[in-house]
């Protein structure tokens, strides 16, 4: 072994480590966005919704490369618009699933009936919407108003959105959410003051197509920013709420 | 000639060599024939086999799984039974961390298929009772697992022969879920291949912790009621791509369902009797030791399934996370079940309004005084007391005493409500003296003595190691235990997983499905109201006057209150599919008692829970999710709905 022979393996190993450190064995992110709105098909607005695993969300089947591939999801925005821009450019078959009439409509054998599910090659953008039929629409009839014990008072009216007789089952709550912030909902609302009421067998469904007058329990509400919003549900599959938009007090 | 004898030498040496067979198991691995030769062998693969049987036992809590020995969210405290510190929402399942459930289920079937397939190999070495008796209770262990797996995800893949790879391809391996019927119906059939294998006693272990006949029956008898109340109250349904339903049953199955949880039950009528060894009529005190003494007795006849402990090889810590405040063992847990006021609620002999909750205030609308705590409990069912340590009431030669504060405003004219009716803020802090913690500062009382502001039990109102429900826990809990063996990982109550009460209850509940179905072939309705009267006489209830009072929910409320804290309640309010209407926003209520310094007296608030947890049972939740990697493995296995 001769003395150069030091610096020349030194070097080799330099090189060895230095290509190592360049090679990025990676795929790039996906960067393709999915974006839409789940609408009413009677009015043209969007479905209200609860936040997180509750509410409404998107369904996506990559079928490019398997007739049963495993489903990927995710929700939708509080008031019925979705967005999602990490998204693999393939091929996908969109839906939406929530407190509607399904987009995919099968009898009770399995069979489909309707399918209004989307198709598309996601490239880049791709904006999706769906027109569907929520199992009750919930109106505001008058905003909230302040009473003199400072308890609050809401008005709404609650009508079915089908005439699908398989999505007209019994009206089994309605509750008046009271929160401290807009994400208001079954799953985020304050039960010191927030008013729930069941309905047992047929009871509820006289209140439809009513103005419902409902009340904050719990005596007088905190001096804060305080949202309200009224879900309401039937007795269908998973028993998800159908909500109105949040207010808060009319001043 | 030397050059032939070299050649004739080395022939010798390599034929030699050749003689010996290389091809031999490997030594350090225990083989087929090492263990199913003799009856040692057997008994090791049995204990291993009824060791990991997925039964709800001492050792699991849905927020960690079967089979691990931390319980501090106890599953009583999803149910509206009790209330706990570490558990306050509703909740599913997680799958386990010792234990995850549908890998370790699968394990279990594979081991029972496994000795199924090899057994008949070595028959030869035993009798063919013992064969049989073997292979019954591989069937029945088998049954057991799928009835765990059903009940919790509905259809799963059914494996009845042991898998091999590489011999079969990954995608032959790729199980799709069946139906949830056809899963319900593997259960009931090795359960039934159980019974005719079985024979009436288990020769190898007659103390209930192996199965024979009666077992199995009293098993099917539970699962076949799960099904058919499945395939009557289910909502949900979720088809496959090839239409079959592997969530949720034809609502016109139901009655072939109960028929037969009925025809099971009845079955194992007359080899297990409900226990009375201390029970004498009219004497409440003796109905109530004779309630407490049922789940300690090894020698109970009503034991009919149960699993065993013992210091130090298998150990649980019921006792030590369990005991009330002022008994804490050396590791200082205590009081994880607090019953909530609902669930004492349901019991008779206890002051009630019309509308069926208990009665706190008198007709003026004040609060009722009462000399000690117990005196409002004074008349209460036997089974309450033995179920729960009411206030005031004695255990381990102690006075549990459990009150929420000293009231020390006005008493002339009454007391009344400190909170507006429905109300769930917190108290007033006037005239209400109380401790944030068990290290108290005594109160003055008007005549000069000291009171402390709470019990020694509670309640505490900056720490919850108390009974923070107004009650504490009694069923189970062993009475003769020294406070200093109050230890985790130290206790060895046999739990038990059927006692014939379920059986009768469970008898109880088909024969009146039946009823209500309009089903003829037996006296149903009948057959119902005797069940449930032999349970109350027990209990010592006031027994039922006629069969037609009973509802369904006469029979179902009877049922929650006899098999409470036994881990048994959230599988029944789920197949019911009342949970999501029985936990919708819900707040439990507890009861608080109060001392009157000025009336030297107590008296009780009912409310909500003072926490203001709420309970919002999801109806997805009734299918449970999937494990993803299971998913991941086998993408011919569907997700659950709403996952």
């Amino acid at each position: 072994m001769n003395k150069l022979s030091f610096p020349v393996v030194l070097c080799c190993l330099m090189m060895i480590t230095g290509i190592s450190c360049s090679k990025i064995d990676n795929y790039p992110a996906p960067s393709a966005t999915i974006q839409g709105s789940v609408y009413d098909a009677m009015t043209d607005s969007t479905v209200q919704t609860e936040f997180g695993g509750g509410g409404t969300r998107v369904k996506l089947l990559e079928t490019s490369y398997s007739s049963n591939p495993t489903p990927e999801y995710f929700q939708c925005m509080q008031n019925g618009v979705f967005h999602d821009d990490k998204i693999f450019a393939a091929t996908y078959n969109i839906s939406v699933e929530g407190a509607f009439v399904p987009v995919i409509l099968t009898d009770d054998t399995g069979k489909i009936i309707t399918d209004s599910s989307k198709n598309i090659i996601l490239k880049s953008t791709a904006t999706v919407n769906f027109w569907v039929q929520p199992f009750l629409r919930i109106e505001w009839v008058s905003p909230p108003v302040m009473n003199a014990d400072s308890s609050v008072t809401v008005q709404v009216r609650i009508t079915r959105g089908t005439d699908n007789p398989s999505y007209k089952s019994n009206l089994t709550d309605i509750n008046l959410y009271v929160s401290n912030t807009q994400n208001d909902g079954n799953n985020n609302y304050d039960p010191r003051y927030s008013k729930l009421t069941s309905y047992n067998g047929t009871d509820g469904n006289a209140l439809l197509g009513q103005v419902v007058t409902i009340t904050t329990t719990g005596g007088a509400l905190p001096p804060q920013d305080v949202y309200f919003r009224v879900g309401a549900r039937i007795a269908s599959g998973l028993n998800r709420y159908n909500y109105n938009a949040p207010m808060t007090v009319s001043k | 000639m030397k050059k032939y004898s070299y050649i004739f030498l080395l022939i010798i040496i390599t034929s030699w060599s050749a003689c010996r067979n290389l091809d031999i198991a490997p030594k350090n691995i225990i083989q087929d024939a090492d263990v199913f030769s003799t009856p040692e062998g057997i008994q090791a693969y049995m204990a291993r086999l009824y060791s990991e049987l997925p039964i709800e036992d001492f050792r699991y809590s849905p927020a960690r799984g079967l089979n691990f020995f931390w319980i501090i969210s106890p599953m009583s405290a999803i149910t509206g039974e009790a209330l706990s510190r570490d558990q306050t929402s509703a909740m599913q399942e997680n799958s386990g961390v010792n234990w995850p459930v549908w890998s370790g289920c699968y394990g279990v079937i594979r081991d029972c298929n496994y000795f199924i397939e090899t057994l008949p190999k070595y028959s030869k070495d035993f009798t063919s009772a013992q064969v049989n008796d073997w292979t019954g209770e591989a069937y029945f262990i088998r049954g057991m697992t799928y009835f765990a797996l059903v009940k919790r995800f509905g259809g799963v893949p059914l494996v009845n022969s042991v898998l091999n790879y590489p011999g079969e391809t990954i995608d032959q391996l790729k199980i799709p879920r069946a139906s949830e019927k056809a899963t319900w119906d593997q259960v009931k059939s090795d359960f039934d291949s159980a019974m005719n294998l079985l024979p009436d006693v288990n020769p190898d272990a007659n103390d209930g912790s192996r199965a024979n006949k009666y077992v199995a029956a009293a098993f099917e008898s539970r699962a076949m009621l799960y099904a058919g109340s499945i395939a009557k109250y289910n909502t949900i349904t979720l088809f496959d791509s090839k239409n079959n339903e592997i969530c949720g049953i034809p609502a016109a199955d139901a009655n072939a369902y109960f028929l037969a949880g009925y025809n099971a039950a009845k079955m194992v009528e007359g080899h297990y009797s409900l226990y009375t060894k201390e029970w004498i009529a009219n004497n409440p005190q003796a109905q109530y030791q004779n309630f407490v003494d049922l789940f300690l007795d090894p020698g109970s006849p009503e034991n009919i399934f149960v699993r065993e402990y013992q210091y130090p090889n298998s150990v649980h810590g019921y006792d030590a996370y369990n005991v009330p405040r002022q008994l804490a063992g050396p590791n200082g847990y205590s009081a994880e079940i607090n019953p909530t006021l609902n669930f004492v609620d349901m019991f008779d002999g206890i002051p009630k309004n019309p509308d069926g909750t208990i009665k706190t205030l008198d007709a003026s609308g004040h609060y009722i005084l009462y000399k000690n705590t117990m005196d409002m409990f004074s008349n209460a069912e036997p089974r309450l007391r033995a179920t729960v340590i009411l206030p005031g009431d004695a255990f381990k030669g102690q006075s549990i005493g459990i009150w929420r504060g000293i009231y020390t405003g006005p008493v002339a004219g009454g007391i009344s409500p400190l909170l507006p009716p429905g109300s769930k803020s917190q108290y007033p802090t006037t005239d209400i003296v109380e401790s944030a913690t068990a290290d108290q500062t005594p109160y003055t009382l008007p005549d000069g003595s000291l009171m402390n502001p709470a019990g020694p039990s509670g309640i505490f109102t900056g720490d919850q190691t108390c009974a923070i429900s107004g009650f504490s826990i009694r069923k189970y809990l062993d009475p003769n235990l020294p406070t200093s063996q109050v230890l985790e990982n130290h206790e060895s109550q046999t739990w038990i997983e059927m006692r014939y009460a379920e059986v009768l209850l469970n008898r109880a509940e088909a024969a009146f499905e039946l009823y209500l179905a309009g089903q003829s072939g037996a006296d149903y309705l009948n057959d119902a109201f005797n069940d449930i009267n032999q349970i109350r006489l027990r209990a010592g209830a006031a027994l039922l006057a006629s069969p037609g009072s009973m509802t369904i929910d006469t029979i179902r409320i009877e049922r929650r209150k006899e098999l409470a804290f036994e881990n048994k309640t959230w599988w029944d309010l789920r197949r019911w599919r009342v949970l999501d209407k029985e936990q919708n926003g819900t707040i439990y209520k507890v009861l608080m008692p109060f001392y009157a310094a000025q009336a030297g007296e107590y008296f009780f608030d009912a409310r909500t829970d003072e926490r203001n947890d709420v309970y919002t049972f999801d109806p997805r939740w009734y299918y449970e999710q999937i494990p993803q990697d299971v998913i991941s493995k086998n993408s011919n296995i569907f997700q659950n709905p709403g996952y």
